[in-house]
C-alpha cells in the first residue's frame, strides 16, 4: 500500500534517463544515416575504418591455434560486467525496504519499567480500527526515515466516507496511545481508495 | 507537520518512484546486451551464429546508408527512439500521484483523490437531495470539478451547490489551495418544446 521504503529514487531516474538517451541516440542515428546521404557518408567511412581496425586488432590478438581472439574475450567480459551491474541495480530495489522495531521505554514506576514495542502499538491501533465498520482495511507499520522512527497508519475506508472523519478517528486513537505510552512518535496517516472500497457496499443508512 | 522525516515521507508518498519504468528499461538493456554477448561467445567458440555473427552484424550496420536495411530498419529505429524518448520524459517529469495532503497538526496525512471525490459527491448529494449518481466529482492536482445533473424541472441554483462544495472542501483542510468548479447540467428540453 504505502511505499515508505528507502528506494533510491535518484538512481531509478538516472538509470531511466541514461538508458532512454542511449535508445534515443541509437534510433536517431540509424534513421539519420538511412535517410540523409551526408550523414550516411560519414557513417560509412567511420564504419569502414572501425571495421579495418577491428580486423587488424583481432589478427594481432588471436589466441594461437584457435579462432578466438583476446579482443573478443574482452568484449564479452565488458558486456558481462555491465549486465551484472544492471542486475545489481534491479535487486537493490527490492532489498531496500526498511523495517524498524519501535521501542519506547517508559518511566520507571513501582511495578517496573514499561517498554512498548512496535507490535504492541500496531496491534493496538489495528484492533481498534478493525472494529470500525467504515474502515475496510487497516495496516500499521514502522519505518526509519532519516534515522527517525516513523509510524505509518494506512486505512481504506468504505466509499463515500468523509476522509476528515476517518482521520479524526485515527488521530484520536493515536492521541490516546500517546497518553498511554508517554511517547510521541512521528506519524503518517494515509487514506486510500481502491478496488475494495469500490466493490464494498455502501454502509446501509438507517434514517 | 514540521519534522524533516515527515516532510520527506510526504514528498515520497505523493510522487512516483519510477521503479516499474526503471525495471522495464534495465531489463530491455540486459536482454539486448545478453544477445550481443551470446553472439560474440558463439563466434569465439567457432559455433554457428544465432542470427548474425559479430562480423556480419558489423558489416550490416556499416552498410545501413546504402539502404539495404530497408523500411524495417528505419521503422525499428523509430520505435527504439520513441521508447528512449518515453524513458527520458518519465525520468525528468515529477510523476505526481493523485493524492492530496491534509493539514493536520503534527501528523502527516495524505488522502487519495478518489476518497475526496467520493466523499464530496456524497456530501453534495445529501445536502441537495439529488440522487448520488446525479453528482459527479473529479479531483485533480489543483482543481475539483463538481457536476450535478438535476432532472428537468428540479430547481437548483449553481451558487447553492458551489457554497455546499466550498464548505465541504474547506473542511478537508487540504494543504494545497484547490479551486472548486461547479457545473449544473440540465437535460435538453427540446422534446417538451414541440
Amino acid at each position: 500500500m504505502g511505499r515508505m521504503n528507502n528506494t533510491n529514487r535518484a538512481l531509478n531516474r538516472i538509470l531511466l534517463f541514461v538508458i532512454g538517451l542511449v535508445f534515443l541516440a541509437l534510433g536517431a542515428a540509424v534513421i539519420a544515416v538511412s535517410t540523409w546521404p551526408a550523414a550516411g557518408d560519414i557513417w560509412t567511412s567511420a564504419g569502414e575504418s572501425a571495421d579495418g581496425w577491428l580486423a587488424q586488432t583481432a589478427e594481432t590478438t588471436r589466441i594461437a591455434g584457435t579462432s578466438a581472439t583476446w579482443i573478443g574475450v574482452g568484449a564479452v567480459a565488458a558486456v558481462l560486467i555491465v549486465i551484472v551491474l544492471l542486475i545489481l541495480a534491479l535487486t537493490s530495489v527490492s532489498g531496500r525496504r526498511s523495517k524498524t522495531l519501535l521501542r519506547s521505554s517508559g518511566a520507571q514506576n513501582p511495578l517496573g519499567r514499561v517498554t512498548v514495542t512496535e507490535s504492541f502499538v500496531s496491534d493496538a491501533i489495528k484492533n481498534s480500527l478493525d472494529a470500525d465498520d467504515d474502515l475496510l482495511t487497516t495496516s500499521v507499520t514502522a519505518n526509519t526515515i532519516r534515522k527517525v522512527p516513523v509510524l505509518h497508519v494506512s486505512v481504506t475506508p468504505r466509499q463515500n466516507t468523509s476522509p476528515r472523519q476517518v482521520v479524526e478517528r485515527v488521530d484520536q486513537l493515536l492521541t490516546n496511545l500517546v497518553t498511554l505510552t508517554g511517547q510521541e512518535t512521528a506519524t503518517y496517516v494515509s487514506v486510500h481508495s481502491g478496488l475494495r472500497a469500490k466493490l464494498a457496499h455502501d454502509r446501509s443508512r438507517l434514517s | 507537520m514540521s519534522s524533516p522525516a515527515l516532510t520527506r515521507v510526504v514528498r515520497r508518498e505523493t510522487h512516483s518512484p519510477r521503479t516499474v519504468a526503471m525495471f522495464v528499461a534495465v531489463i530491455l538493456l540486459i536482454l539486448a546486451l545478453a544477445y550481443v554477448g551470446l553472439e560474440i561467445i558463439l563466434y569465439l567458440a567457432a559455433q554457428p551464429a544465432l542470427l548474425l555473427g559479430p562480423g556480419a552484424g558489423l558489416a550490416w550496420v556499416v552498410g545501413l546508408p546504402s539502404g539495404q536495411g530497408g523500411g524495417i530498419a528505419i521503422a525499428g529505429a523509430a520505435v527504439l527512439a520513441l521508447v528512449g524518448l518515453v524513458f527520458i520524459v518519465l525520468a525528468v517529469t515529477p510523476g505526481r500521484l493523485s493524492k492530496q495532503q491534509m493539514t493536520w497538526g503534527d501528523r502527516a496525512v495524505i488522502v487519495d483523490n478518489g476518497v475526496i471525490a467520493a466523499s464530496l459527491a456524497q456530501h453534495v448529494s445529501d445536502e441537495t437531495g439529488l440522487q448520488r449518481d446525479a453528482v459527479v466529482v473529479g479531483v485533480a492536482h489543483r482543481t475539483i470539478d463538481v457536476t450535478v445533473r438535476p432532472g428537468a424541472g428540479i430547481p437548483l441554483e449553481r451558487e447553492d451547490v458551489q457554497s455546499i462544495a466550498d464548505t465541504a472542501v474547506d473542511s478537508y483542510q487540504l494543504s494545497r489551495r484547490v479551486k472548486t468548479r461547479v457545473r449544473v447540467e440540465r437535460p435538453k428540453e427540446s422534446e417538451w418544446d414541440e
